[in-house]
């Protein structure tokens, strides 16, 4: 019995846990498919909708303007003509109360058209047409400003409707971003094959090649990894400036060519548990040593290479620091510096677009790691428990 | 050395040559540069002009520059303990014959890939003041969230539990190694009737210690150096540079007042503070840290 | 199975082709920099927007053809401060920028200028033909690093009408600070409850047990430093004061400083922080037209000679004057301003620094500068000025703001490496003053003690890298 409960508090807590990873990931995605005005409602709602109302014609798309939650009356102004909702308290034998310039109480005459018995639990609701000639950019639905009405909340139809546009509006609104995935994909593919190349060549040579004095080479190695980009940062970036290489994409990927220690590291891990009588079969068979790590070891070595390039893969599609530093032109961005200048405009507003942006950078990386998962979980713990 | 020993050294310098090259062009020559600028007046457009010490000392008296080294240190203290303990969790709760344990660990793991940019603007959102996830949660525990951004004793917090969405990678880390545990170790300690706790404490942790010990140097050298996620959410700094960190402050320096020599003194003293950490960790947990074969 | 051995090596020579293809495709990213017809293009960045580009613009579209060796490139540029800062430690900039004179210091001190010295010399270009304070906003470390473009200078601006409503001469602007306090009372309407009943009063009716309590609320206000605050800073030049030694020696907590911080926590205390708070709430942006001045809610400004172009757009029918801002003295301080303006300069490692300056040169002659200078409702920088620009200028005071800035009173922000700390600082000092948290004395104490500390540390930075940078900059 203890067991058994034991068992259960595991997977509640399993649930719980993971439910506690996902809803971040999950809010941002319902976020990304709301209206604006949807994503500044209290409480929250997870499902996006459209609001419909039955009239004479049929079902009518409104949107909701204000809640109102105590009895009120929809009023006309005496001058204007103007109609507004005014809270019962305001009104005094069927006049409004109100105060002149110098803050004297006066009475306005008015003309009540309609009586509002809303209450907290009964709240009622101002809509208005949606105009969906309208309804174009700004992610906003647009309603003709005159043309409202005060029902109860509950005659209204809720339709869960996802705004799958919101995703193209977004991008237009980024300008570059198309440039920006260009740019990110460059990167990525010309990094991952800097990588994979001069991290496997240099493996291969701290690995299976014996000659004097490897090992202490391979301990300067190591070392490296212990220096801070932020030590070497001014420098190369200097270095890059006499290049005339600021503003580019090169100081994003030129690196990549040089074998980084990690890499390297992981790979002669694995090098080295290949048997040492493959590649002396092939010398005896005439081989150079080229040769033996082209057509022998690398083939063998598939996983660690497909492990090493799938982490350039993230670094790259992640990196913010690089791009900030080395770019100075919007239309040279990657997505992830161009989704924080987008932010850096347009934040605090608009974060149906953010989300949706965000989006756009997260899935593909999510929609990889579903078709590589074995690689990703076999190589993140192989980076662990090797160190 | 024979004619055979020194084809063979070739032979390996020329394979290793893209490392020797990155080796001398991207870490040899900036160390050696960074530790000249660091002992200059230089501001990347005109030369860099000898001024002695004078970086160094004015650090010693510059109160933003203590006040971003309170910060990271504060980060650092909270963020490294916790995700250590919530990754162990959620590994120790993962390595139980359960069903569908991939899914668990997918689950756990998927926020780890998100990039930083991105992370940073669920987090925004999610901390938002008015609108939040978090702050609407928390009511229904009838508890009134903080304003979690704009509040500088809220700021640091924050920016923790932003850190722990992200340790799925140290989960599969650690599960990895659960993994590896002999079993036969948890059998006989069944045999003496121990609880789940002493299991934990006196068997898991001792053979999972190197792993763990791995972690904790990766988590001090990556903790002290956070950027992009304070740099995003908080800009310049946050609410009386409350979110200020050290990387964020080296960065201003550099790119922002273009004090690049004041930069690399900053850079150095990280630098140290990073090796002295290592060397500390390393020494005080070596008694504790199990190496299968020793 | 050759095709299996063959493979490796075809991928490295794919992988060669690309690193080499996107190599040279890098390479020849290279801006080009001539015009098809052969003109080189001299690449300009301005900040400004709207008329005020359009001003300039008409100024770049004569010079380009008024010769045929080069042609002159305007691009908007937001954020123009930091954008340049960047291009230039990037080693990308652009040949022209057009910053702000306060600007001038700090980046001349980052080396980031181009000294001018040597081509006004070749040109002939000397402090004579500038009204003076516009020539000395461009000098710093005695070298030359810009050109003005177009100058501003600050003036009271008053509401005549509401002069005329509190039983003041219109025609009659105050002259001394204590004069301006005395008219701000008469201007100051507000509404107080009295027997139950609110009633509007203007400020000197109130009684003075009424004047001790505040309990009323501001209806109208004849004025408040703090509206809108841009100077504050500097409000010690209208007490005879500075800001520094014009060496290495702050001077905030200068008595003079200290008057002048003094009087301007006199009007939260006389009309009530709370009052003067929510009633600054109700106001706009300064350059909207829910601004206080143009809203009518404030009698009186000190404003810049920009302010113009807001009462012609947003209140044209307002009867407005502009006069020298009162100082504490009338007989020994007259007419004291604040000179500053927009400049001209050649960021370090522009490529055509002569083309450049050829174009900030014909800016800088008489003919094309009042025509910019008209174009923007500015008054021209240079010592002569037709009569013809004067007459045609839209702003019925320009006579005023061109007198104030010839005026021997004329001053400018300090020319000081610390300035942005120093006026930062400041910020945090008003702030505290104005919501009556500290006392003016602590206050400047408290900025003169952080401000100096951060001045000794710059300057012990200086004496070190003087040496190199002069040697540098006459080069």
């Amino acid at each position: 019995m203890k067991h058994f409960l034991g068992r259960i508090a595991i997977y509640l807590l399993l649930i719980g846990g993971s439910a506690i990873f996902l809803v971040p990931l999950l809010w941002m995605l319902s976020t990304a498919l709301k209206p604006i005005d949807q994503t500044m409602s209290m409480p929250p709602t997870w499902l996006p909708y459209r609001l419909y109302q039955q009239q004479a014609g049929g079902l009518v798309e409104v949107k909701s303007l204000e809640a109102i939650e105590s009895p009120s009356a929809l009023i006309q102004l005496p001058d204007a003509g103007a109609l507004t909702v005014i809270p019962l308290q305001r009104m005094q034998d069927g006049q409004l109360k109100s105060t002149d310039a110098l803050g004297a109480e006066i009475l306005v005459p008015v003309k009540i058209i309609k009586e509002i018995p809303a209450t907290r639990e009964n709240p009622w609701s101002r809509i208005a047409v949606v105009d969906v000639a309208a309804d174009d950019h700004e992610g906003e639905t647009h309603v003709a400003a005159k043309d409202w009405d005060v029902v109860p909340a509950s005659t209204l139809i809720h339709k869960t409707s996802f705004r799958w546009d919101n995703f193209t509006k977004a991008v237009k609104a980024m300008k570059y971003f198309p440039m920006y995935l260009k740019n990110t994909l460059i990167l990525c593919f010309l990094t991952i094959i800097g990588t994979v190349s001069s991290s496997a060549l240099a493996a291969y040579g701290f690995a299976r090649i014996p000659w004097r004095g490897r090992n202490k080479v391979f301990v300067i190695a190591l070392a490296t990894m212990m220096v801070p980009f932020p030590v070497v940062m001014v420098p190369i970036y200097s270095l890059f400036r006499t290049l005339g290489w600021i503003g580019t994409l090169k100081p994003l990927w030129v690196g990549s060519f040089c074998a980084a220690a990690f890499n390297v590291f992981l790979l002669r891990q694995f090098f080295m548990t290949i048997p040492k009588d493959l590649s002396d079969a092939a010398r005896i068979d005439g081989c150079g040593e080229f040769r033996i790590f082209l057509q022998i070891i690398l083939p063998l070595c598939k996983p660690a290479l497909m492990v090493i390039g799938l982490f350039q893969f993230m670094a790259s599609w992640n990196d913010f620091l690089g791009p900030l530093i080395y770019l100075t032109n919007q239309k040279d961005f990657t997505l992830a510096l161009g989704l924080q200048f987008f932010q850096s405009q347009h934040g605090g507003t608009e974060w149906h677009y953010l989300m949706a942006a965000s989006t756009l950078v997260v899935l593909p990386v999510i929609v990889l790691f579903f078709f590589t998962q074995k690689t990703f979980i076999e190589g993140i713990s192989m980076t662990g428990i090797k160190g | 050395m024979t004619r055979g020993e020194r084809k063979t050294l070739w032979l390996g310098l020329a394979f290793i040559s893209p490392w020797i090259i990155g080796f001398l062009v991207f870490t040899l020559y900036p160390l050696a540069a960074s530790i000249y600028y660091s002992f200059c007046d230089y501001d990347v457009i005109s030369k860099p002009v000898w001024i002695g010490a004078l970086n160094y000392k004015d650090m010693v008296t510059d109160s933003v520059f203590w006040k971003s080294l309170g910060n990271t240190f504060y980060f650092a203290a909270l963020s490294l303990p916790l995700s250590l303990i919530v990754a162990l969790l959620i590994a120790v709760l993962l390595n139980n014959p359960v069903v569908g344990r991939p899914a668990f660990r997918t689950f756990f793991f998927l926020p780890s890939l998100v990039p930083q940019v991105a992370i940073a603007m669920i987090w925004l959102w999610i901390f938002n003041g008015k609108f939040g996830l978090l702050n609407y949660a928390l009511k229904w525990f009838g508890l009134d969230g903080p304003n979690w951004l704009a509040d500088e004793n809220w700021t640091k917090p924050s920016l923790v539990l932003t850190s722990l969405w992200g340790v799925g990678g140290s989960v599969v880390i650690y599960l990895a190694a659960l993994q590896d545990v002999s079993r036969e170790l948890y059998e006989s300690a069944e045999i003496d009737g121990a609880s789940a706790f002493t299991k934990l404490w006196h068997i898991t942790i001792p053979m999972i210690s190197p792993v763990i010990y791995f972690n904790l140097i990766m988590g001090i050298i990556g903790a002290l150096q956070v950027f992009s996620g304070p740099y995003i959410m908080f800009g310049g700094g946050g609410p009386n540079r409350s979110a200020l960190f050290y990387a964020v402050y080296l960065y201003e320096n550099a790119f922002s007042y273009f004090q690049m020599g004041y930069a690399c003194a900053m850079a150095w003293v990280l630098f140290l503070i990073i090796l002295f950490l290592t060397w500390a960790a390393t020494s005080s947990t070596r008694k504790h840290v199990y190496y299968a074969g020793e | 199975m050759i095709s299996k051995t063959r493979l490796p090596i075809l991928f490295c020579a794919l992988l060669a082709a690309v690193a080499v293809a996107t190599f040279s495709a890098g390479c020849s990213k290279q801006p080009n920099d001539r015009t098809p017809d052969g003109r080189i293009i001299v690449q300009y960045w301005e900040k400004w927007t709207g008329f005020e580009s359009d001003a300039m613009q008409a100024i770049v579209d004569d010079f380009n053809a008024s010769q045929d060796k080069i042609w002159v490139e305007k691009l908007t540029v937001s954020a123009i401060d930091r954008k340049m800062m960047l291009a230039t430690a990037g080693g990308n900039p652009p040949d022209i920028a057009g910053l702000w004179a306060f600007s001038v210091n700090n980046y001349a001190e980052k080396s980031a200028l181009t000294p001018l010295d040597k081509m006004l010399e070749k040109a002939g270009i000397t402090r004579d033909h500038y009204i003076p304070v516009y020539w000395d906003l461009c000098e710093m470390h005695g070298h030359m690093w810009a050109l003005p473009s177009t100058p501003a200078s600050l003036a009271l601006h008053w509401n005549k009408k509401m002069f005329r409503d509190a039983g003041l001469d219109p025609e009659r602007p105050p002259r001394t600070i204590a004069e301006l306090d005395a008219m701000a009372e008469k201007l100051t309407v507000v509404s107080v409850t009295r027997n139950g009943k609110k009633i509007r009063v203007h400020y000197p009716d109130l009684t003075p047990e009424e004047k001790e309590k505040k309990d009323f609320d501001l209806l109208q206000l004849g004025y408040v430093p703090s509206e809108p605050g841009w100077w504050n800073a500097l409000w010690g030049y209208w007490f005879g004061g500075s800001i520094w030694d014009g060496d290495r020696t702050l001077t905030a907590n200068s008595p003079e400083n200290v008057a002048a911080m003094t009087w301007f926590q006199s009007y939260p205390l006389k009309y009530g922080l709370n009052n003067i708070q929510t009633f600054g709430s109700s106001f706009g942006n300064p350059s909207s037209p829910q601004s206080p001045f143009l809203a009518g809610q404030i009698a009186m400004v000190l404003q810049g000679v920009w302010m113009y172009n807001f009462i012609d757009k947003y209140s044209p029918e307002m009867e407005w004057g502009a006069a020298a801002f009162p100082s504490v003295d009338a007989e020994k301080l007259p007419n004291v301003t604040v000179a500053e303006g927009d400049v001209l300069v050649i960021p370090r490692g522009a490529r055509h620094p002569e083309e450049a300056f050829e174009f900030i040169k014909y800016v800088n002659t008489q003919g094309p500068m009042e025509k910019l200078c008209l174009g923007q409702r500015k008054f021209s920088p240079l010592a002569t000025m037709s009569d013809d620009f004067i007459r045609k200028h839209p702003n019925p005071y320009i006579k005023t703001f061109i007198e104030l800035a010839k005026s021997p009173n004329a001053r400018t922000v300090p020319r000081m490496s610390v300035w942005l700390i120093y006026s930062d600082e400041m910020g945090v000092a008003f702030g505290q003053v104005g919501t009556l948290l500290t006392t003016p004395q602590a206050a400047l104490d408290d900025v003169q003690r952080r401000t100096q500390w951060k001045f000794d540390r710059v300057m012990r930075r200086w004496d070190l890298v003087k040496e190199d940078r002069m040697k540098e900059w006459s080069q």
